[in-house]
C-alpha cells in the first residue's frame, strides 16, 4: 500500500458522509479499510469527532438577541440618514452646476470687464473663470457637510431629504 | 424554494429592512454564536463579535446576490469580523488565539433517558469540550463549521479562504488532534 492509496481513503472517509461518494469508490474504500489499520482508526475518530461535535449546542441568550437587533435598527437608521445625505449633497452639487452653468456668460464679460479695467494679465482669464464657475456647487457641497441636518430643519432640502429617507424605507 | 428564499433575503438585505434583519438574527442567532465561540474560544468574545456581525450583515447586505447559502456567506462575515478583531488585539495569527481563562464555551444538552447515561453523557461532552479547547482553532473552526455546519469542504475553502488541500489537512490534523480524547484514552 502506497501514500497515495492513504490519501484517496482519507478523502474518501472525508467526503463520505456531506459530498458523498461512488459507488466504486465505496466499494475501493471498504477493501482498503479491511486492510489498513490506520485508515480504519481515522474512520472511527473522525465519527466520533462528528458525533461529539453534534451532541454541543450553543444558546444565545434573548437579552443578547434583542440588543443585537437593537443595534442594528440603531445603525440602519444611520445608514438612511447618510444615504439622504448623500443623495442631498449630489442633487446640491448638481443644482450647483447648472446655474454655474446658466451664469457662466454672465461671469465671462464680468471676468473681461474686470481684465481690462484692472488690467489684469489674460492667462487669470481661464483658471479665474473655472474657479467662479464652481464656486456655487463647491460652497454648497461645503456647507451641507459641515453643518449638522437640524440646521436645514423645514428648508426645501430637508423636505426632498426626508422624502428621500422615506423612498429607502 | 431554496433559491426563493435567499433571493428574498437578498432583498431584504439590499433594503435593509429591519423585520428581515430581526428575522434572520432569530433564525442563526444559535449556529452564528456557536461557530464565533469555536473560533474565539472565549463566549464574551464571541457575543460581542455576534453583534458586530449582524452590524456588518447591515452595511455589506447588498453585497449578496441571494446565489449562494445564506448560512456560508454570513459565516463568511462572521470569520472576517473574527480576523479582524483578532488583528486588532493580537497581531499573531488564529494558531495562538485561545483563551485559558474560559472554561465554559458550551451547553450541553442532556439527551439521556436516565440519570446514568445523563452524567456519563456528560462527561463525555466535557471531555470533548476540553479536547476542543486544546486544539489550534484553525482546526476548530474547519471541525466546526463541517461537523456542525455540515459544509461541503469547498464550501468551507471558500469560506476562509484557503486552499482545499489546507482545508482537508485542517480536518484530518483536527480530528487526529481529537484522538486521544474521542477514542477515551488519556492524552
Amino acid at each position: 500500500m502506497n501514500s497515495h492509496e492513504h490519501e484517496r481513503a482519507i478523502d474518501l472517509i472525508s467526503r463520505r458522509e456531506i459530498e458523498g461518494v461512488t459507488e466504486a469508490e465505496a466499494r475501493w474504500l471498504e477493501s482498503h479499510l479491511a486492510e489498513c489499520g490506520d485508515c480504519s482508526q481515522f474512520e472511527l475518530v473522525l465519527g466520533s469527532a462528528e458525533q461529539a461535535m453534534r451532541s454541543f449546542t450553543v444558546m444565545a441568550s434573548g437579552s443578547l438577541v434583542a440588543s443585537t437587533q437593537s443595534r442594528v435598527h440603531a445603525r440602519a437608521v444611520q445608514l438612511r440618514e447618510r444615504d439622504s445625505r448623500r443623495f442631498l449633497i449630489a442633487i446640491s452639487f448638481a443644482m450647483g452646476v447648472v446655474f454655474s452653468t446658466l451664469s457662466a456668460w454672465a461671469w465671462w464679460e464680468v471676468g473681461g470687464w474686470m481684465v481690462e479695467r484692472l488690467s489684469l494679465p489674460p492667462a487669470i482669464v481661464g483658471p479665474g473663470m473655472v474657479f467662479f464657475w464652481l464656486l456655487p456647487a463647491v460652497l454648497l457641497g461645503i456647507l451641507l457637510l459641515a453643518f449638522p441636518e437640524s440646521k436645514f430643519e423645514g428648508s426645501v432640502m430637508h423636505l426632498l431629504m426626508k422624502d428621500r429617507q422615506r423612498g429607502i424605507q | 424554494m431554496m433559491e426563493t428564499e435567499e433571493a428574498q433575503i437578498a432583498t431584504g438585505l439590499r433594503r435593509r429592512d429591519p423585520d428581515v434583519l430581526d428575522a434572520l438574527i432569530e433564525q442563526y442567532q444559535h449556529r452564528l454564536l456557536r461557530y464565533l465561540i469555536h473560533l474565539t474560544g472565549d463566549r464574551a468574545t464571541a457575543e460581542d463579535l455576534f453583534q458586530e456581525t449582524w452590524i456588518r450583515v447591515l452595511e455589506k447586505g447588498h453585497q449578496y446576490d441571494g446565489k449562494s447559502r445564506f448560512a456560508t456567506w454570513l459565516m463568511t462575515i462572521a470569520h472576517n469580523v473574527a480576523i479582524d478583531h483578532l488583528r486588532k488585539r493580537r497581531p499573531a495569527s488564529l494558531d495562538e488565539m485561545r483563551e485559558a481563562e474560559d472554561t465554559a464555551p458550551f451547553e450541553p444538552v442532556s439527551d439521556g433517558p436516565s440519570p446514568f447515561e445523563q452524567v456519563a453523557a456528560l462527561e463525555d461532552r466535557v471531555r470533548i469540550q476540553a479536547a476542543l479547547e486544546q486544539i489550534p482553532a484553525i482546526f476548530r473552526e474547519v471541525l466546526a463549521l463541517r461537523f456542525q455546519e455540515q459544509m461541503k469542504l469547498e464550501e468551507i475553502a471558500k469560506l476562509i479562504n484557503i486552499p482545499l488541500a489546507t482545508v482537508k489537512t485542517r480536518l484530518y490534523r483536527g480530528v487526529m488532534a481529537l484522538r486521544p480524547n474521542l477514542m477515551g484514552g488519556a492524552k
